[in-house]
Formats: structure tokens, C-alpha cells, sequence
């Protein structure tokens, strides 16, 4: 029995350094200049390490990309859809769990349901058409509004509002509370842990997405960092490994904090989205 | 409920009225417009957008057409990709997710972190990260196979290693997103099924045949449903890594949809092409979903 214990944790131990490899690939050839990063040699410390590729990188001197306006773009975009996704969907999901008097709930709670099967292909270029007509291509709330339509929130927290119980609210409203101080003093807070949870969820989706921005910004400094790296990744700058991987470090860096530190939340997430 | 006036009803309606405003400006309308669009001659860069009816759907399913020709093409690649990554990103997922519940209780959290973190990234920076991999010359796979004296393969240029490679990134970057959802369904199997079982004289594979595949059924089903849905939704990938190439074998559905609309500007004919590909996703979920429907039936 102990022999077979060893034996799983060492076969766990070498699929994870096949996992992580990639990742310590490039932290190691963020460190390497471009003669070492090319040379082929598998040094995975530096021959001579360098920062040279953070440097040039963040003061923009590398390929002349902004590549800290990118992040700042990202996280710009990323906090704003998100400030906006978790008001509007939990008010939304608070009036569809618990107001009965709201008028067409029972035609709204399917639609917004069955909306979460509708493929992202379908409404991409009419979007871009939309946003084009409206003249806000390559500006940030093309970058921030797509992301509040979806539904995902709504549905979260209406399962959690749905659930809760009925004597706390009609407490409140014997004390009498209306409907904003129930839903900002009472279910809000309540819902913190779910709230976090969508957070999360929502700010990696915006940050991590690259399609959209892509096409939906033109100028450099309006680039999202993905948007960003992929021109970069595409162009003709393949080569320079050091600094490319220095910038994808950049890139990662946010996610990753953010990934380590929230990975309870982001799990229950994942989990609570199969469970239905 | 209490009163149920006029005042009472617009004041629960406020609640909604934020979302609902960007539901109907950036999904609603946008589906409406697509159909629309799907049935004018539209150019990007032109003024003139004639109706054109159902024509360019026509198009899409008339032999010999520059539309069907990419769309079909397209949707091949698509297809192939599907049937190539589903298999393993449900059977690796699982197999992952048993390794990692077999290991002791206090080191599972740290594999779980280190299978799931690629999952955190963005995809260019997956793909670049891979391009460094995968490159010819000094790529770490080709130094180290050189290393031990077997000759570089052209991961990105030729096929089958096109494919291979599209493959392993994809793996790698997804699969702690299926393991995890097994972890979680893995955890819920009964233990004392098990235990029963165990009286009983089975051995691990009749309990895993029997007991534990049998109970994670459902949830067997929601990820080949999520996985088949976001592998027929591929593109960062094959537009990031092979570009598509060798040739065209790699260029997948969505990036004939979107060059059609950004490289040749016809947005009218993508946008027919688009709600096709969408239709095409739609059935094969609600297929499955049916599928899923009627298995819990039988239970």
C-alpha cells in the first residue's frame, strides 16, 4: 500500500513538472539575451542572466509597444466590466428571486437562461458592426460593455437569492425596510462569498479574452495586453524569444496573483456551474 | 406580498432595467442585426447594402462557391480538432482527477494549483509561450529531442504534428478546468458504496466500471458537452500557433468566418456563415443535452 502511495505522488510529481515546465521555460528565458535564448543550449539558469528584457519592456523601448499601457488598458477594462457586472446582475438576479410583483418575471428568468447556450460567433460581428455604427470602436466601453450581457451572474446569484430565507426579509420589512435597503442591507452581504466569486470569474474572463479586443481596437495604445501579445505573436517579431517571454510574464503575472490568491472561489465557481 | 401597486411594480422593475438594457444592446440586438446582415450584400467598406435574400445561405451550400469552399473546408478542420480533443480532454480530465484523489489528503491542493494553473491564462499568452516550445530551431522540445540525439520535428509546419501540437497546447492550457469539475463529482461518489463493494471482493477496476463511472455519469456528460462546445469553438490555437498552416489544413472554421468578414469585408456572407456555425453549436448541445435528459430518465 505505501509502495503504490509513492508510486501515484511520483507519477503526480513528473505530470506536474511536464505542467509547469512551460511556465519556468519562459521565466527562464525572460532572463536570457537573445544569443542565449536562440542558441538552442538547455540552460534553464541564465549563462549570463539579464533584466534587460523587463527593462526595455516596461519603458517601451522594445518593438515601440506601450506594453504597460496594455496592462493598464486590461486592468482598467477588467475592474470597470466587472464593477458593472456584479451591479447589475445581482440586481437583476435580487428582482427576479425575490420581488414578486416584478412585471414579465416569468418570461425574463428562461430567456436569460437559454441565453447562456447562444455561441459567442453569433453576435461578434454584428457587434462590431453595432459598435462601428456607433462610433465606439477603439474606445474602452467597446472593451467593457460586451461583457455585461452575459448571463452567467444572474443566474449565480439568483440561485443563491432564491434560497434565502423569507422570515429575515419580512423581518426587515416590518422594521420597514423597503426593497434598496433589503437588497443593499440584507441580501448583499449575505452574498459576499458568490459576489467574490463572479468578481473573479468575470474580471479573468474580460483580462484573459483576445478575440474581441483585437478586432474591436486599432491603435496601439488602445490594445489590451492579450490583444497585444497576439499582434506581437503573429508578427514578424517571433524571434525574440527573451523579450517576448518577458512580456508574457508581465501579462501572466496579474492572472496568476489573482488565480493563487482566489483559487477557492474560482473552484466553488466552476463547481456550482456543473452542479445544474 | 404586500401591495402590489403601479409604484410597487415600476420599483421592481428598476432592478432589472440595468441589465436588461445591456441583455438587449449587446445580445439581443446584436442576434437580430446578425440575421439582418446575414441577408444584405454588405461590405464593410461600401454604402450600397442590397437585400439579397437568402442568397448568401445559398452560397454557403452550393457546390463550387468560394463560400462553400471555406466554410466546408473550415468546418472540416473544426471537426477534426473536435474529434482529435474531446476523447482526451474528458479521459485525461478524469484520469487526472483520480490521480490527484489517490494522492495523500495533504498534498492535493498543491497538484490541484499546478494541474489548474495554465487554465488561468490568457490564450496569447498560452500560444506564445508554445511558440517557444514548439520552434524548429530553438525551441525546447526540438533542443531537447536533439539532445538525445533524435532529429527536430516541424511541430508547427507539417501535419500530423500540426495537429499533435494544436492538441498538447490545448490540453495543457484546459484540461485542470475538466479535472476539476471530476474532482468535485469524484468526491461525491458515496464511500460506502465502495466500502460494499470491497466486502463484496471487487477490485479497483470493477469498482471504478461499476460504481464510480455508473455515478459520475451526469456529470461525465455536462463535460463532454462543455468540452465539445468549446472545441467547436477553436480559434486562438491554430490562428496563434500554425496560422492555419500546413496550408489550410488548420484553419479552422472560425477563422474562415472571420476573414471572410475582415479580410475579403464581406460581412453579409460571414454573417450567414456565423449563424450557420452558431445553428451547427446549438444542435449538437441540445443533442447531447437530450442525450443527458434521457439517461437520468433511466435512473
Amino acid at each position: 500500500m505505501r509502495a503504490r502511495k509513492i508510486g501515484l505522488v511520483l507519477i503526480a510529481s513528473i505530470i506536474a513538472v511536464i505542467f509547469l515546465i512551460p511556465l519556468i521555460w519562459m521565466l527562464s528565458t525572460a532572463f536570457k539575451n537573445d544569443f542565449e535564448a536562440l542558441s538552442g543550449q538547455m540552460n534553464l539558469f541564465p549563462i549570463k542572466p539579464t533584466v534587460n528584457n523587463f527593462v526595455q519592456g516596461i519603458q517601451g523601448e522594445f518593438m515601440n509597444v506601450p506594453i504597460m499601457r496594455w496592462i493598464a488598458n486590461s486592468l482598467l477594462v477588467g475592474v470597470a466590466g466587472t464593477i458593472i457586472v456584479l451591479f447589475i446582475d445581482s440586481m437583476a438576479a435580487y428582482g427576479l428571486a425575490r420581488l414578486n410583483d416584478l412585471p414579465l418575471r416569468r418570461v425574463m428568468l428562461p430567456i436569460f437562461i437559454a441565453s447562456l447556450m447562444i455561441p459567442s460567433v453569433l453576435t461578434f460581428l454584428p457587434m462590431y458592426m453595432e459598435f462601428n455604427a456607433l462610433g465606439l470602436l477603439n474606445t474602452y466601453p467597446a472593451l467593457i460593455l460586451p461583457a455585461t450581457a452575459g448571463a452567467f451572474g444572474v443566474f449565480l446569484l439568483y440561485q443563491f437569492f432564491v434560497s434565502f430565507p423569507k422570515e429575515i426579509e419580512e423581518a426587515a420589512r416590518i422594521d420597514g425596510a423597503n426593497k434598496w435597503h433589503i437588497y443593499a442591507r440584507i441580501l448583499l452581504p449575505s452574498a459576499t462569498s458568490i459576489m467574490v466569486t463572479l468578481a473573479i470569474f468575470t474580471f479573468m474572463g474580460i483580462y484573459n479574452d483576445f478575440v474581441w479586443p483585437l478586432y474591436a481596437t486599432s491603435s496601439p495604445e488602445m490594445r489590451t495586453i492579450t490583444a497585444g501579445i497576439a499582434i506581437m505573436a503573429t508578427g514578424s517579431y517571433t524571434q525574440s524569444y527573451g523579450k517576448l517571454m518577458a512580456m508574457t510574464t508581465i501579462a501572466a503575472l496579474p492572472v496568476i496573483i489573482i488565480f493563487i490568491v482566489g483559487q477557492r472561489s474560482f473552484v466553488k465557481a466552476i463547481t456550482q456551474s456543473a452542479v445544474k | 406580498m404586500m401591495k402590489s401597486s403601479v409604484g410597487s411594480r415600476f420599483t421592481s422593475f428598476l432592478f432589472v432595467i440595468p441589465y436588461l438594457i445591456a441583455f438587449s444592446v449587446f445580445l439581443l440586438f446584436p442576434i437580430l442585426y446578425g440575421v439582418y446582415l446575414s441577408l444584405h450584400n454588405f461590405e464593410l467598406l461600401s454604402v450600397d447594402h442590397d437585400f439579397v435574400g437568402l442568397a448568401n445561405y445559398i452560397d454557403i451550400f452550393t457546390p463550387g462557391t468560394y463560400t462553400n469552399s471555406v466554410f466546408f473546408r473550415g468546418l472540416w478542420a473544426t471537426f477534426q480538432f473536435v474529434i482529435y480533443s474531446v476523447p482526451l480532454l474528458i479521459f485525461t480530465g478524469l484520469g487526472m482527477a483520480m490521480l490527484v484523489n489517490a494522492l495523500p489528503r495533504k498534498i492535493r491542493g498543491l497538484f490541484r494549483t499546478v494541474y489548474f494553473m495554465p487554465y488561468a491564462l490568457s490564450a496569447s499568452v498560452m500560444a506564445v509561450i508554445w511558440l517557444m516550445m514548439f520552434d524548429t530551431n530553438a525551441g525546447f522540445l526540438n533542443s531537447l529531442l536533439q539532445k538525445m540525439g533524435i532529429a527536430g520535428i516541424p511541430w508547427l509546419t507539417a501535419t500530423p504534428w500540426a495537429w499533435i501540437a494544436l492538441i498538447i497546447t490545448t490540453l495543457w492550457w484546459t484540461i485542470g478546468f475538466n479535472m476539476i469539475i471530476f474532482v468535485n463529482a469524484l468526491n461525491e461518489v458515496p464511500e460506502d458504496y465502495y466500502e460494499a463493494a470491497s466486502i463484496d471482493g471487487a477490485n479497483q477496476w470493477r469498482k471504478f466500471i461499476h460504481i464510480t463511472l455508473p455515478t459520475i455519469k451526469p456529470v461525465m456528460l455536462f463535460v463532454m458537452i462543455t468540452s465539445t462546445i468549446a472545441s467547436f469553438n477553436v480559434y486562438a490555437q491554430p490562428f496563434l500557433l500554425t496560422r492555419g498552416g500546413p496550408g489550410d489544413s488548420t484553419k479552422v472554421l472560425l477563422m474562415n468566418v472571420l476573414d471572410q468578414a475582415f479580410a475579403r469585408k464581406q460581412i453579409g456572407s460571414a454573417s450567414a456563415m456565423a449563424i450557420m456555425m452558431a445553428l451547427l453549436i446549438i444542435i449538437v448541445s441540445l443533442v447531447q443535452m437530450k442525450l443527458t435528459m434521457a439517461k437520468k430518465g433511466d435512473k
